[in-house]
């Protein structure tokens, strides 16, 4: 894998491929698309990661720009949702959400293509001998974009801020306290040893923004960062403008005058925008979008496939152990032998996503060389079902169910048919989203479709799988599957605690094989998000650190915009 | 005709009144509250008291009605749970999408459905007559989302005449603006074409039935002429009832066409809130919405009992 | 000489046009337009109408019979016939998880056709009842019901059905009732202006100075005169009732998948970029539903012809 880390090629391979799919099926009449539909559609498109071996073609890599960068102009990108407001603490950011928290704020440390975390808006972070207290020292002469100065003081507020939020608290529960202790100098004291507490820095709870932001009446709707754009506009639903800060502390950035962010929920309105001009950037997760717009020489793409360090998005189903029937781990295991996951990636991947046995990605030091996952046998199924079906009535019931998007949808249903053939009698239902996620929290449900767990560092997954964020049902967990292994627990710590590298490969492959026989989550198949613009937008997926090191790419959907440019 | 007006103002008052009622009841019928949503997984069970409490959400629903009713009189609606927009400034931007669509579609529908119903009534029943109208049958019976998404392939994907999604604000590019509904509004007018077609061209050949007509005819005048001369204004009256019953329905009903074309409009809104619980902006929206229908059917008829002479009498 | 057009007995035309909420209703309006003057009365209903007729039977009988025709199972997901065109063993071809589309499209067209057919029944039933007796009674009571109806139709009804589903489930028969309950609203209105129209004939007049009870009148003089134009109504509303379905598919608020409907196909035709992939999955249902639905409205329009009496001149 090449320094560069991000961005994803096709290989020349996959460029026979793409000439004969162009060729005889990329019909966009609807006479092609009927020839191709009889045919079904053409064989895999393979996302490999960068290979070393430079391709026959002198085309640039697609996102990362040539030549001189050039200052001026807009962009227009299409994003999948809308936010809810910009208040750290308060609002919720999905992928979508941490773009534009990117593009007004900044955070204190961020990820570099090597997998590390590196100081971004800090200057330096250091810690004592044993983690549990951490020094940042941030940059000197930082101005939020009403002026005013980035001070140690700040940031605290910040934290503060996070601490008391009910949303955010849980979070940072394990950090203690927090001080300045110098003009620009924070201390943070956690009440364990944390070896990946620099990671935290990188994602929501390492924004900082302006105390008069904090303090003002509505904090959320009118975001004031250090970030490289400032807040222009948001209209709900339809729009978000900013306009390049002219004082960040970044020397020459941002390039654009301006960026525009459009939240288009549906993934074939996007994919329509984008291909009717509307739009000029897009991130979309739809493997169908994935596949067309990669064999479309108009657009350059990029997708986080093959991560070459931490984790990525990845599908699958959450059971809840603590009601019947899936309290019986018997009957988790029939459902895991029942899913033909191949088959899912076959028909829903449109040969992008591979099925997983693992959240860890192949390559990654945390998984198991063989976590023992149960992999799909009908045979079996049928038997754990037919030994398990007695203690529950005779027949297993399960309600499955899913958010109301058309390849979930879809998905459940092939789902429910799997499980079908091995005897257990599945429900589905499509459930929207606010009610959907209350119920995950509440412990409301049985199977839920689940798409979660991209981290940089494994810690970061630790209140999702940490038996201590498990509560009954009824109260609210983030452990939606309320799994309370000791053992899982033992292995989160040791991963948490332990800075030594082997010993956190070690307990994470641990945490690996737990997950693997717990049985808490069926693993279904990878997700892919890319990220895919037409020839005006440049280098949008190679950002950088302040020291010129390279930053890891566009991953879950979310990117940061400092460095795109664009072409006149 | 004084006492015609009060009627309907006092009917209005009314029906307004009795549908707030409705509104606010089954919203608070939906299972789940905003707490959950604005809260996230996080809350806990003091959080979540303060919230309520914070939200007037603690009261009565008698008390809680009461408070918003009141305060919509003044004209205050009440302000999101969620984004913290003031709900009336929430409607104030998405009310004037609803209203382009709703112009500019079936502006689309009768600039179609005019000419042809003048053709067809020149000889009713013939070739033309037969074809237009079950044209306009099988526009009735393709789904609005199959006919947006045809749509959005053909002008938008393949050529790139119109946006495929967004919506501009006239204030901002009256050019991209008029794009940007295009497509849109075709979707909506498909419906109202064959309705108005229909309804026009009924008018239309009855109109030619009557006698002064009959004299017009005789005095040499062509076919073409006498429609649209003498029978083209008063069957029109037939077109402005039948818009009315269109137009009334179409804030909500364009929903469709909003998600499909990701425009911010009343009926988007109103989904959105309804999802996330927040109440005020669902009974503030679907408030609007109803009185909007409302008052449209009034208007309406009050045009045509003034416009019309040969209005019915019960 | 034209009277005051202002009497407190005014009818208000939209009224007598017919009801409202949802743009497809619209079509109801048109429908209550009356026979041409002009247009020869037919004898018998036209060899189109035991075509359309037939082609409606057959489709009602393929529904129906659903369970013991030889069809492959509907929902049965065949991994190796994933997205094929018609063949031998598919006579439609498959769907992208290898169901059979003509057994998916006649199991559909049961769930489309029982929303349909049922919803417009009980609504004709409870709501043209009600109209029937608002019409020909007046006064206070028929104020009250029209005010009512008129509430229940400017209720945003995307709220409405997003609100008792939250809480009462999508299986077929509830949402039968939900239909119904948006139905009988409108066909009140329709049947109540219908019964208007009559009340103030010669006949009915007639009768009544002669002494005849109501309910006299209302079984012999006035129900078989509004029957036809009930049934022509009625076939319009089934229409609209399926497109409706379909768009509610699109909301995802349609019945329960994987059970089919007509709607829940075309919309599972468009989305997950199936319209370049597999066009099938929507060619074939919207075929249905366009030819479904021109037959109703045929029937619909040779009903009306061959039975209204009404006359337009004032």
């Amino acid at each position: 894998m090449s320094a560069r880390g991000r961005g994803v090629r096709v290989t020349g391979d996959d460029r026979d491929v793409d000439r004969y799919d162009r060729r005889t099926f990329l019909g966009r009449s609807a006479a092609g698309a009927a020839a191709l539909a009889l045919g079904g559609i053409g064989g895999p498109v393979l996302l490999s990661g960068c290979s070393s071996s430079s391709s026959a073609s002198t085309s640039a890599k697609p996102g990362v720009g040539t030549g001189t960068p050039k200052r001026g102009g807009t962009l227009t990108v299409g994003l999948n949702s809308d936010i809810d407001g910009f208040l750290p603490s308060t609002n919720h950011f999905d992928n979508s959400g941490i773009v534009y928290a990117n593009t007004v704020y900044d955070t204190l440390t961020a990820v570099a293509a090597d997998g590390t975390a590196q100081p971004y808006l800090a200057q330096s972070i250091s810690s004592n001998a044993d983690r549990t207290v951490w020094t940042l020292s941030l940059r000197p002469d930082v101005t939020f974009h009403d002026g005013s100065a980035l001070t140690a003081d700040v940031v605290v507020a910040n934290f503060r801020a996070l601490q008391q939020s009910p949303l955010t608290g849980q979070a940072v529960k394990v950090i203690t306290g927090v001080s300045a202790t110098g003009p620009l100098t924070v201390q943070y004291t956690a009440s364990e040893p944390l070896v990946a507490f620099p990671y935290y820095l990188a994602t929501q709870v390492g924004y900082v923004v302006a105390l008069a932001q904090l303090d003002s009446a509505d904090p959320s709707s009118h975001p004031i960062g250090t970030g490289p754009f400032v807040f222009d506009s948001w209209e709900p639903n339809d729009h978000f403008t900013a306009r390049r800060n002219p004082n960040y502390w970044r020397a020459g950035l941002p390039y654009l005058d301006s960026i525009t962010y459009k939240p288009i929920a549906q993934d074939q309105s996007r994919q329509s925008s984008l291909q009717s001009g509307t739009i000029e950037l897009m991130v979309t997760r739809d493997p169908n979008a994935i596949v067309s717009l990669q064999r479309d020489p108009s657009f350059q793409q990029v997708t986080d496939a093959n991560p070459a360090h931490g984790q990525n998005d990845v599908g699958f189903i959450y059971l809840n152990t603590a009601v019947d029937p899936l309290s019986d781990l018997t009957v988790r295991q029939a459902l895991a032998c029942a899913t033909d996951t191949a088959q899912i990636a076959k028909l829903f991947g449109a040969g992008v996503l591979q099925p997983i046995t693992s959240p860890y990605p192949e390559g990654s030091p945390y998984r198991a060389p063989d976590n023992g996952y149960p992999s799909y046998d009908l045979a079996k199924a049928k038997t754990l079902v037919a030994q398990a079906a007695p203690r529950h009535g005779g027949t297993i019931k399960v309600e499955l169910a899913t958010i109301p998007d058309p390849r979930l949808s879809e998905l459940v249903q092939a789902v429910q048919s799997m499980w079908g053939a091995a005897g257990v009698q599945a429900t589905v239902s499509q459930i929207e989203q606010v009610t959907f996620i209350d119920n995950l929290a509440l412990g409301s449900f049985q199977a839920y479709t689940g798409d979660q767990f991209d981290a940089a560092d494994p810690d970061e997954n630790y209140v999702w799988w940490s038996p201590t964020s498990a509560g009954p049902p009824g109260t609210i967990a983030l452990n939606f599957t309320r799994n309370k292994d000791p053992e899982l627990e033992a292995a989160l710590q040791a991963g948490r605690t332990n800075p030594d590298p082997s010993a956190r490969a070690q307990a994470y492959q641990q945490v690996d094989t737990l997950l693997a026989r717990d049985l808490p989550y069926l693993w279904l198949t990878t997700n892919v998000w890319s990220m895919t613009g037409t020839d005006k937008v440049q280098n949008f997926d190679n950002p950088t650190l302040p020291g010129g090191q390279p930053a890891r790419g566009m991953t879950a959907g979310y990117f940061t915009p400092t460095e795109f440019w664009v072409e006149p | 005709m004084g006492r015609y007006v009060v009627t309907r103002l006092v009917q209005l008052v009314a029906i307004t009144f009795l549908i707030s009622v409705l509104v606010f009841l089954l919203v608070h019928l939906l299972p789940g509250d905003p707490t959950l949503a604005i809260l996230g997984p996080n809350d806990t069970p003091t959080a979540r008291h303060e919230l309520l409490a914070q939200l007037g959400l603690d009261k009565s629903l008698l008390q809680q009605y009461w408070i918003w009713i009141r305060n919509v009189f003044s004209g205050n609606f009440g302000k999101s749970f969620l984004t913290g927009q003031t709900v009336a400034n929430a409607i104030a931007v998405a009310l004037p999408i609803d209203i382009e669509l709703i112009i500019v579609s079936q502006a689309m529908a009768v600039i179609v459905a005019v000419p042809l119903a003048l053709l067809a009534a020149r000889r009713p029943n013939r070739l033309l007559d037969r074809i237009a109208t079950t044209g306009s049958f099988g526009m009735l019976s393709i789904p609005t989302f199959v006919v947006a998404v045809l749509l959005v392939l053909v002008f938008a994907v393949q050529i790139h005449a119109f946006p495929a999604t967004g919506y501009v604000r006239f204030t901002t590019d009256p050019a991209q603006n008029l794009r940007s509904v295009v497509l849109p509004s075709i979707a909506l007018a498909f419906g109202s074409i064959a309705v108005y077609y229909r309804l026009l061209r009924a008018d239309l050949i009855a109109t030619m039935q009557e006698d002064y007509i009959t004299m017009a005819r005789s005095k040499g005048l062509s076919t073409t002429f006498i429609l649209v001369r003498h029978a083209l204004r008063p069957s029109s009256f037939t077109l402005l009832a039948g818009a009315g019953i269109s137009i009334g329905s179409l804030f909500t009903g364009a929903f469709v066409v909003e998600v499909l074309f990701q425009l911010p409009g009343l009926g988007y809104q109103l989904v959105n809130a309804i999802y996330a619980r927040d109440y005020l902006m669902v009974q503030g929206m679907a408030l609007v919405a109803a009185v909007g229908y409302v008052v449209i059917n009034f208007v309406v008829d009050f045009l045509l009992t003034v416009l019309d002479p040969r209005v019915r009498r019960a | 000489m034209p009277e005051h057009p202002f009497s407190e007995d005014l009818v208000a035309p939209t009224e007598l046009l017919g009801a409202d909420a949802g743009s497809e209703a619209v079509i109801v309006a048109e429908a209550a337009a009356p026979r041409l003057p002009g247009e020869t009365r037919r004898r018998g209903l036209g060899w189109l109408f035991w075509v359309c007729l037939a082609w409606v039977a057959l489709l009602a009988l393929a529904a129906l019979l659903a369970p013991v025709l030889p069809l492959k199972a509907p929902n049965f997901q065949d991994y190796t016939a994933v997205s094929r065109g018609p063949s031998i063993h598919h006579l439609l071809g498959t769907d992208d998880l290898g169901r059979d589309l003509l057994s998916r499209i006649v199991w559909g067209s049961r769930v489309s056709l029982i929303i349909g057919f049922a919803s417009v029944g009980i609504g004709l039933l409870v709501g043209g009842s009600f109209g029937l007796f608002a019409g020909f009674r007046g006064g206070p009571a028929d104020s009250v019901l029209n005010a009512g109806s008129f509430v229940l139709l400017a209720f945003p009804p995307l709220l409405a059905i997003m609100v008792i589903e939250a809480f009462w489930g999508r299986t077929l028969w509830k949402l039968v009732l939900m239909f119904a309950l948006i139905a009988t609203p409108q066909l009140f209105r329709v049947i109540r202006a219908t019964t208007l129209s009559f009340a103030n004939r010669e006949f009915v007049v007639a009768a009544r100075t002669m002494g005849a009870r109501t309910n006299r009148i209302l079984l012999r003089e006035l129900l078989p005169n509004v029957v036809p134009a009930a049934i022509s109504f009625a076939l319009l509303g089934v229409a609209i009732a399926i497109i409706v379905e379909g768009s509610l598919a699109f909301l995802g608020l349609s019945i329960q998948l994987p059970v089919a409907s007509l709607g829940n196909i075309v919309n599972q035709g468009v989305q997950n970029d199936n319209l370049q992939l597999n066009p099938y999955i929507a060619l074939w249902p919207a075929l249905y539903i366009f030819l479904l639905l021109t037959s109703l409205n045929l029937m619909a329009d040779r009903l009306r012809s061959r039975f209204d009496v009404r006359d337009v001149k004032l």
